[in-house]
């Protein structure tokens, strides 16, 4: 009770405090919606059972890509810590909702403010794993400060374009401070160095951007500095990812074996066939042919123990799970949730197309692990946060 | 939206691929990955001698190994140098070029860095295993020769299968790597000895740890094969040969059987039993002496006077001489304007059969030569063997030349003369023949006219054939052959057996290399050694009863009575004295 009387005191005020910068249109609605609602008519059970079952799935494949005969007990090793990190996640979403989600809306800069220190830290404390320097070890775990960045950016750029006194279209001058919001911690990401996320969060804000509009000049030009920045971009990239590249390109050359994995992942989806080796069946997965099986390769030992329909089943969803999100986006009451949501609904939609791009073949790997499915407690605790804000957004939703 | 749906659409197609359009194919690849196929080599066949002593048999070989994916990247260098100073004839730069060539997908199989290692090797690389991580020693079948250069001729020596023969049908059950007989029984034999090889398949992981083992397919080992050789006559023949350069074939004449087949110099086979090295195959291949060749069945020379017992033989069956009939030798017979000689200047006088065998009286043998016509000598010859393969189960045997008219015709463009006739009845001219063509010639006199075709494989559906001579004339022969060994002026009365109970028969022949003229007839220790002659000595013993029929050739040894004589009598004796205490 406590809880929701400071939320309501929350929301009335930073309510007041933006009401001038919001739309019209949103302001009126703001006018005529209370929050009054039935605690449980605006509740989003549909997103919720999905997220269930994605996790679910998750825990099962995790289980069975760690398997071992000889341990005493399944509730062990990868299984048992995912279970953690989804009760804390779980914890901390709810929190989460507790709150008006314009809490975020006020927190948005210092929290932007706070991921990019993290990402300082990591570059001067970070320990390194695996040639990179991504994480930042706190007493048992560690945290990739990087899963963070990607939420503390779509709020930023969310309360950014939600504040503009101009409206959209944009052109390209209006973008360079949105710009360098998204360029700051993509290229402290870069420089972990992390490809994959540091283009995620170019991606993600990309999309953003592009909903809330952008003159035709603008993507035009956009569309040719993005050419040259590739081109130039490749100058600083780490041997290892310029070998990834071009491996991906030419799976031919492979002369370290790079290729090694997208082709033991591709053997692993293929081999599935259409109804799957069967659970724990899966010879690519418990032989340790396939490389990090239960991270970022999950999806090829799902996919082999469950065939296409089990893909199918999968994919749909996840699918499902985009389309609600963009539904909420667009029945947010102000353009800060509507802006959030997308984001939030691009995350994943970026996330699980280059997981299952690269694990397939059609990308080069990146270390992009697949939401709420992958093993890991970085991107378990970001993906639930964000599945609260969007049942945030849905609940506070106008109408 | 539409942007998000097209691109989950792809993502879905392209699994689809995967999974359907070419799941067959990946779930060939996922056995394959997971599923690999290990030979077992089959134990080659054992060869033994008559009497069961191994002559070819099969120990461990220690090859040394690493497994790259065991190694550091860091560690390969240090590695490498320790590994050099610890082997001979590896150089750590090799290691580490060979250790880099290995990618993610073959990082998981040993590489060979040198096979059969010395005991001092293995003992050293032994006691710092612990130095050496990744690092392993692999044992293999390795053909081993217990009597290594004393039969080395007869038992050829394996080789590794080359690619070329990879290609041919005949091979296609073989795979690389695999042993294959080059040369002697080994490669006559090789089908029969191989055996069938096993099949084990593994279970392996990623780290190409083996999880589960079944065996597809037990091996089947190679057939042993039993030689008619007696290897200790074969070992007291060839040190008996000592530094000579020659042949020695000796024959049972009851049945064939070839009982020693020594060829001087020799050669270690246990050299070649893995890859030989490369100053070894110089050495070897480079001599001038040719140790590699088999000379009782690929040496072909004049026979020299051991062929005379077969132009009396055949003149006696056509009835162009009896027994008594005498030639006057005054020291050469003159044959248009061409005078040809006696080796005795001097003459031997009224000679007949026995004298001119015993004295080896060549004058006699021109007189035959201008009654017998060539081509009947050839057919004659034929059947005692001369002028054809034996069918030795030997690879590479020569025939040797009886000429006939019509081979002259056909290879030197000219008709044949009487003169030529001459040389051929004295062992010299177009003639020539293999030591075993010799000793096979001497078995028929020993057993009194049957040809066994002389063999190495123990068979007993070999028949005899008999040949186109009589009794009587036969005898008349031996009893000239045991003349030779056994009177005063026998040309081999020297070596007769010192052992009284037996008697021995043979005949000495001295083959000119270079023709020579009587003025300038030097003693045999003033000529350069390549100019000798070569000596022969062909006999068989005891006289009643032979049990031996043996041929010596010593490549420039001048007379045969002097120095393949006693050679071939030491031999029989040796023989004869082990079938009396394998008696008792």
């Amino acid at each position: 009770m406590t809880l929701s009387h400071h939320n309501r005191q929350h929301s009335t005020r930073i309510g007041t405090a933006t009401e001038d910068n919001f739309s019209p249109e949103t302001r009126s609605h703001l006018s005529e919606k209370g929050l009054e609602r039935n605690r449980f008519d605006g509740f989003d059970y549909f997103t919720c059972l999905m997220t269930i079952v994605l996790i679910g799935l998750g825990i099962l494949t995790i289980y069975s890509a760690t398997y071992n005969p000889e341990a005493t007990s399944w509730l062990t090793g990868y299984c048992r810590r995912q279970l953690i990190w989804v009760g804390s996640a779980l914890v901390i979403g709810t929190i989460l909702f507790l709150f008006h989600y314009n809490v975020l809306y006020q927190a948005a800069y210092p929290l932007y403010g706070l991921g990019i220190i993290l990402l300082l830290a990591v570059e001067v404390a970070g320990s390194t794993h695996m040639g990179a320097t991504r994480w930042l070890t706190l007493g048992n775990f560690s945290v990739q400060p990087s899963e963070f960045t990607k939420l503390t950016v779509i709020l930023a750029l969310a309360r950014f374009l939600s504040n503009r006194r101009l409206p959209p279209p944009y052109n390209l001058k209006e973008l360079i401070t949105p710009a360098i919001i998204i360029a700051l911690p993509a290229a402290l990401i870069l420089k972990q160095p992390d490809l994959g996320t540091a283009m995620l969060i170019i991606l993600i804000s990309g999309v953003i951007i592009f909903i809330a509009g952008i003159t035709r000049g603008t993507i035009i030009t956009l569309g040719l500095s993005a050419l040259t920045a590739a081109a130039v971009g490749w100058q600083f990239l780490h041997d290892y990812q310029r070998q990834r590249i071009l491996t991906f390109m030419n799976p031919e050359i492979d002369p370290l074996g790079s290729g090694y994995h997208i082709a033991q992942s591709k053997i692993a989806i293929g081999a599935g066939k259409l109804f799957g080796k069967g659970f724990l069946k899966g010879t690519q997965n418990s032989l340790h042919f396939l490389p990090e099986q239960h991270t970022d390769f999950i999806f090829a030992a799902y996919a082999e123990q469950w065939g296409f329909l089990g893909v199918l089943i999968l994919l749909a969803i996840y699918f499902l799970f985009l389309l609600r999100a963009l539904n909420i986006a667009m029945e947010a009451r102000d353009s800060f949730g509507s802006y959030l949501a997308t984001g939030i609904a691009a995350i994943f939609f970026w996330q699980v197309t280059i997981n299952i791009g690269m694990v397939s073949g059609l990308m080069p790997v990146v270390g992009i692990p697949l939401p709420l499915f992958s093993y890991g407690g970085t991107s378990m605790l970001t993906s639930i946060a964000l599945i609260s804000i969007l049942l945030n957004i849905h609940y506070r939703r106008k109408g | 939206m539409i942007i998000m749906t097209v691109i989950i659409a792809g993502i879905t197609l392209r699994l689809w691929y995967l999974q359907i359009v070419k799941g067959e194919y990946y779930s060939q690849k996922s056995q394959d990955n997971r599923i690999r196929n290990r030979r077992i080599r089959a134990l080659r066949g054992i060869i033994t001698d008559r009497h069961g002593k191994i002559l070819a048999d099969n120990s461990l070989g220690f090859n040394l190994q690493i497994i790259p994916e065991n190694i550091d990247r860091d560690n390969i260098k240090e590695l490498s140098g320790l590994i050099a100073e610890l082997t001979e004839e590896l150089e750590a730069d090799t290691i580490v070029k060979l250790y880099s060539k290995s990618s993610a997908y073959t990082r998981h199989r040993p590489l060979t860095l040198k096979k059969n290692l010395t005991a001092d090797e293995l003992a050293r690389i032994e006691a710092r295993k612990y130095e050496l991580p990744g690092v392993i020693i692999e044992t293999e079948p390795l053909r081993e020769y217990p009597y290594d250069k004393i039969c080395s001729h007869i038992i050829g020596y394996l080789g590794f299968i080359n690619d070329r023969e990879l290609q041919l049908e005949a091979y296609q059950s073989y795979a690389r790597d695999d042993l294959v007989g080059r040369t002697g029984i080994e490669a006559r034999y090789q089908s029969d000895l191989r055996g069938r090889d096993g099949l084990r398949q593994v279970v392996v992981n990623a780290r190409g740890r083996e999880l589960e083992t079944f065996t597809v397919k037990s091996t089947v080992s190679g057939n042993n094969l039993q030689l008619t050789i007696d290897i200790e006559l074969q070992k007291f023949a060839f040190d008996l040969m000592g530094e000579q350069v020659g042949s020695l074939v000796a024959i049972d004449p009851e049945n064939g059987e070839i009982l020693a087949l020594v060829s001087t110099p020799s050669f270690s086979n246990n050299l070649f039993s893995t890859r030989i090295r490369k100053e070894d195959w110089q050495r070897i291949s480079t001599d001038p002496l040719h140790p590699l060749q088999n000379r009782p069945i690929q040496g072909c020379y004049p026979p020299g006077s051991t062929i005379k017992p077969l132009i009396a033989a055949v003149a006696l069956t056509d009835q162009l001489i009896n027994p008594e009939t005498k030639f006057f030798c005054n020291g050469s017979l003159t044959l248009g304007r061409t005078r040809f000689r006696c080796w005795n200047r001097y003459g031997h006088g009224e000679t007949a059969l026995l004298k001119s065998i015993t004295q080896s009286c060549d004058v006699y043998y021109y007189n035959l030569a201008t009654r017998v016509s060539i081509d009947r000598l050839a057919a004659f010859g034929s059947e005692f063997g001369i002028g054809r393969k034996s069918g030795i189960e030997l690879p590479g045997e020569k025939s040797g030349l009886m000429p006939s008219s019509s081979w002259k015709l056909k290879n030197v463009h000219d008709q044949w003369y009487t003169g030529d006739t001459l040389s051929v009845c004295i062992g010299q001219g177009y003639l020539t023949t293999t030591p075993l063509q010799i000793a096979a010639m001497y078995m028929v006199f020993a057993n009194q006219g049957t040809y066994f075709r002389p063999h190495l494989i123990k068979n007993d559906d070999i028949n005899g054939v008999k040949v186109d001579i009589n009794d009587k004339n036969m005898e008349v022969i031996r009893k000239a052959l045991w003349q030779v060994v056994n009177t005063r002026r026998g040309t081999a009365r020297k070596s007769r057996l010192t052992n009284k109970q037996w008697e021995m028969a043979g005949k000495t022949g001295t083959a000119q290399v270079v023709k020579q003229h009587l003025e300038t007839l030097k003693k045999v220790a003033d000529t350069p050694w390549r100019f000798r002659d070569h000596a022969w000595f062909a006999a068989f013993a005891p006289f009643t009863n032979p049990k031996i029929a043996i041929a010596v050739l010593i490549e420039h040894g001048g007379h045969g009575g002097s120095t393949a004589a006693p050679i071939a009598r030491q031999a029989v004796e040796f023989y004869l004295n082990k079938l009396d205490s394998l008696k008792k």
